[in-house]
């Protein structure tokens, strides 16, 4: 289950298109959040969901973490405004998702374990946020709020709206091209 | 030998049934052979079996009795965006110098000695690949791949996606090559290639080889196969005309189109200007002129989706919006992917008719599956159908309603001959039946026999605006030499 | 975006891609450990003279591209400014309780992710990818399949977002109308990105296989660009490190704001 040039080609090109998606994201997340009340936090969901939707595509181990590191990598380098701590944020992330991926020995990508990814995305940003001091200096009922808009926003893009994304585009037929062959499909060699 | 295989069987993941069953194909030092055959036949992936890309960068289940496969090898594929992997014309070819573990110092050399190879001359290599022509990329191409200094060379279609133009550029380079040199080439338009190559491979639609000889014999024999496997030969176009009854005199009926001061502006700059513009009912317009010389431009003028200054007028209504366009101008993209919104063919046909509230969907739905030949795969999602068959169910999302004029961006653009006849034909009978065809090409053959009329467009400029005779039987094939 | 942007090259350019994000790593990593809202302010002059002055982009560039730091100043200092901890309280209305230790606090925030944001931009506008890969795998290690394949991935973007603006007229044309709430965006998805994305993975597949046509694997390989350090690395060690220095000192000697510590005590 190495992973081959293609599949590392794809999953760098999936994660840069949603590195520029992250970079404009900035703005959106920055206008959302009025006066810091954080229910705009549930839309930092999007910051997850190249790991998942890599994950998803093409089920081998490490894609995850490739994909939120690269996505991160790329909005970097499009000069996003959160600077170099996106790089930072994109590797927790992107373990947080692998890790769900890999508790199921990366035999199982449905939507319930997708969802646990884009959550456990959310429990690595957080935990980024805490080693970046003052977090826990807010008033307890805000962080609270705080870490449940995180969460379900990592629930809902990261987890279902990036299953939906997948679906839609397996039904394209472009999955052929990354998914392996089947036992069948060798065994019908010999017949 | 220099490539060969033995026994090959080989199944696609999914697939009904192997796609090669015990093929044998054994190629001799220095031959150059051409595989042919039908879209699907399975050419191009006995091309990356014997180039050594499957199963090892492709894996595709796979086994053969024996395989010989040569170390040194280098491939041309068909897709000019899709074979680089830097952004500028001196690093791609480094690439490939670096992948032979080229000392650093000899680079600048080798890569102007393997641009001249290919007649690319740049004062400064460091050009990026995105401003080339679709042709000078394919010479690049093939420049990087000579760089390899190969034993074997393989050509996946290297000019099913150029015009015209491109596609001589391409075969002249490729004939400058070392005559000793062993290749294997899959190609769809072999006008200039028949001559070049010793042997012809004929595959049919299963997958195994009917023919195996030299090109005169092949011809003299499978002649007939060749035209139905859509290949297009030399005289596949005059035979064509032959057979095609085409009305000579066109009879005109009344203005439907009406152009006047029209600019279409991308930014501040007019993209695109006509003056004057006025075409009737039955006209078949073809729009020439070199590549960005804006005559997609015109199309998306017509249809408002550019910004525009000037008057339109479809059937003496104002055309002012997209809105307004849509229900006067059906418009046919270039890459018909793009057009498609459902998740099968038969509600995209639907669509725009469930939009206005149509009474009979499913009535009119199943008429245009049947004249459209789309009827067996109604089901399918659109991206899984053939090229040809993409490019039908593309005409027919367009003419939902019963919109006077269709507007066509090289709507025959990479379609096999097959596809290319079925499509001109489909458009004569709407023609025929009084609308009007306005179609972007880069095919003389279909502005001497199909179309009535020329616009050319030269820098942003409608240059000229003539009408056509037909040429027809005869007078096609005396142009052609 | 390096290839969309006309600018000349500066000796920012020229530094070594690799020593220069290393050394942008540890700056952030020092910023961390700031808390004194009079440094961290006098520290954002540091770049900002740099990316004004040497980054060789048009100033009306680089105000169009600042503009959105503003926003981001705002709403990363005003959640910690209205509902941070603290005991000396200056305002409380509601939920909203600005204190002075929760005020410095957010505006230490704000500068900090200020900073982050300069360095950023800094960084982006004065790197090409390309010498920042082959720097990354000379320099810093990093397995040729991955550098390489992300240069290949950065040359489909722009064909990609060609794409996009083809498929903005293939749908007004077919006249796609948006739909409202939650439906809206699963229409983005089936009509944006399942062709864009579909299109790119097979553009990519494609891409992949005619690499390793060429030969790229994991054998020895050598390099056409051989980043090396310059007089010019210095240069940036020495203004960074005395304008930090200087900025200590000022922020030290000539403090403007009362608190020095924003840390929660």
């Amino acid at each position: 289950m190495k992973l081959k040039l293609s599949d590392i080609l794809i999953t760098i090109v999936i994660a840069l298109v949603f590195g520029i998606i992250y970079k404009l994201w900035g703005p959106v997340y920055s206008l959302f959040k009025p006066f810091g009340l954080h229910i705009g936090d549930v839309i930092y969901g999007m910051w997850f969901i190249a790991g998942t939707v890599a994950m998803l595509l093409l089920r081998k181990p490490g894609v995850a973490l490739l994909a939120e590191t690269a996505a991160a990598s790329g909005e970097f380098l499009v000069g996003s405004e959160y600077g170099l701590s996106v790089l930072l944020y994109g590797i927790i992330q992107g373990l947080g998702t692998e890790l769900m991926f890999a508790l199921f020995g990366y035999k199982r990508y449905t939507a319930f374990v997708a969802a646990l990814g884009g959550i456990a995305a959310a429990v690595g940003s957080l935990i980024m946020d805490a080693a970046y001091g003052y977090v826990m200096d807010l008033a307890l009922w805000n962080l609270l709020l705080l870490i449940g808009a995180r969460l379900i926003g990592g629930f809902l893009i990261a987890g279902l709206l990036a299953y939906f994304l997948v679906e839609a585009l397996e039904k394209t037929g472009v999955t052929s091209l990354i998914r392996p062959a089947s036992d069948e499909d060798y065994k019908a060699l010999d017949r | 030998m220099k490539v060969g295989v033995s026994n090959l069987r080989l199944k696609f993941a999914g697939a009904p049934s192997l796609q090669f069953e015990d093929l044998s194909l054994h190629v001799k030092e220095s031959e150059k052979i051409l595989f042919l055959g039908p879209s699907g036949c399975g050419k191009s992936t006995l091309l990356q079996v014997l180039a050594g890309l499957i199963p090892n960068a492709v894996p595709v289940p796979m086994k053969a009795d024996d395989m010989v496969i040569c170390e040194s090898t280098g491939v041309v594929f068909q897709d000019p965006d899709a074979q680089f992997c830097m952004p500028y014309v001196d690093e791609e070819i480094a690439f490939v110098l670096e992948n032979r573990a080229v000392p650093q110092h000899e680079m600048n050399d080798l890569i102007q000695y393997y641009l001249d190879k290919v007649g690319l001359s740049f004062q400064d290599p460091h050009v990026e690949i995105s401003t080339l022509s679709q042709g000078m990329k394919q010479r690049l191409a093939i420049s990087s791949m000579i760089a390899l200094e190969p034993e074997v060379i393989f050509l996946d279609e290297p000019t099913a996606l150029l015009d015209p133009e491109g596609t001589s550029e391409i075969w002249s380079t490729i004939k400058q090559i070392e005559a000793k040199q062993t290749m294997i080439i899959v190609e769809h338009k072999i006008d200039e290639v028949v001559d070049f190559v010793d042997r012809i491979v004929l595959f049919n639609s299963e997958g195994k080889i009917i023919a195996d000889s030299d090109p005169n014999t092949v011809f003299s024999f499978y002649k007939h196969k060749i035209r139905e496997f859509g290949i297009w030969y030399p005289e596949v176009w005059d035979e064509h005309i032959k057979e095609t009854d085409l009305p000579k005199d066109i009879v005109r009926g009344k203005e439907v189109l009406s152009v006047t001061n029209l600019k279409g502006y991308r930014g501040k700059h007019p993209k695109i200007q006509a003056p004057e513009i006025s075409v009737c009912e039955g006209e078949w317009v073809a729009i020439t002129g070199k590549n960005g010389a804006g005559k997609s431009s015109l199309l998306l003028s017509l249809m408002n989706v550019m910004k525009t200054s000037g008057e339109i007028k479809v059937s003496n209504q104002l055309i002012k919006t997209v809105h307004d366009a849509r229900s006067q101008l059906a418009f046919v993209f270039q890459n018909p992917e793009f057009q498609f919104i459902t998740h099968s063919v038969y509600k995209e046909l639907a669509y725009s008719l469930e939009m206005i509230n149509d009474p009979n969907v499913d009535e009119k739905v199943n008429g245009w599956l049947t004249s459209y030949q789309l009827e067996h795969v109604k089901l399918l999602h659109p991206y899984q159908l053939s090229t040809g068959q993409k490019r039908r169910l593309s005409v027919g999302t367009a003419l939902f309603g019963s919109q006077p004029v269709l507007l066509l961006d090289e709507p025959t653009f990479g379609q096999d001959a097959q596809n290319t006849f079925k499509l001109l034909q489909l458009f004569e009978e709407l023609r025929a039946k009084g609308l009007i065809i306005i179609m972007v090409t880069h095919d003389e053959k279909i502005v001497n026999n199909y179309a009535t009329r020329q616009w050319i467009i030269e820098k942003g400029l409608l240059v000229a605006d003539r009408n056509l005779e037909r040429v027809g039987e005869g007078k096609a094939y005396a142009m052609d030499s | 975006m390096q290839w969309t942007l006309n600018y000349e090259e500066t000796w920012v350019h020229r530094l070594n891609p690799a020593f220069k994000l290393v050394f942008f790593l540890l700056l952030f990593l020092l910023l961390l450990f700031i808390h004194n809202p009079n440094i961290i302010t006098n520290i954002t002059v540091v770049p900002l003279l740099l990316l004004l002055f040497s980054t060789g982009h048009q100033k009306k560039v680089l105000l169009i591209l600042m503009l959105p730091f503003l926003l981001l100043f705002f709403s990363s200092a005003s959640s910690m400014m209205f509902f941070g901890q603290g005991s000396t309280t200056w305002w409380k209305w509601g939920l909203i309780h600005i204190t002075e230790e929760s005020f410095y606090r957010g505006l230490h925030i704000g500068f900090r992710a200020l900073n982050f944001a300069l360095l950023g931009l800094l960084f982006a506008l004065t790197t090409r990818p390309v010498y920042l890969f082959y720097s990354l795998i000379q320099q810093l290690k990093v397995p040729p399949r991955f550098a390489y394949s992300f240069m290949a991935a950065v040359r489909i973007l722009p064909v990609m977002l060609e794409e996009f603006q083809q498929l903005r007229a293939a749908l007004l044309i077919r006249g796609v109308k948006k739909k409202k709430g939650y439906r809206r965006i699963t229409q983005t998805i089936t009509l944006y990105a399942v062709p864009l994305l579909s299109q790119s993975i097979r553009r990519a597949h494609r891409i992949a296989v005619a690499m390793e046509a060429k030969r790229f694997n994991n054998n020895k390989r050598t390099y056409y660009y051989k980043p090396t350090f310059s007089k010019f690395d210095l240069l940036f060690l020495l203004y960074t490190t005395i304008g930090f220095g200087v900025a200590f000192w000022v922020g030290d000697t000539f403090p403007y704001f009362d608190s020095t510590d924003v840390r929660q005590k």
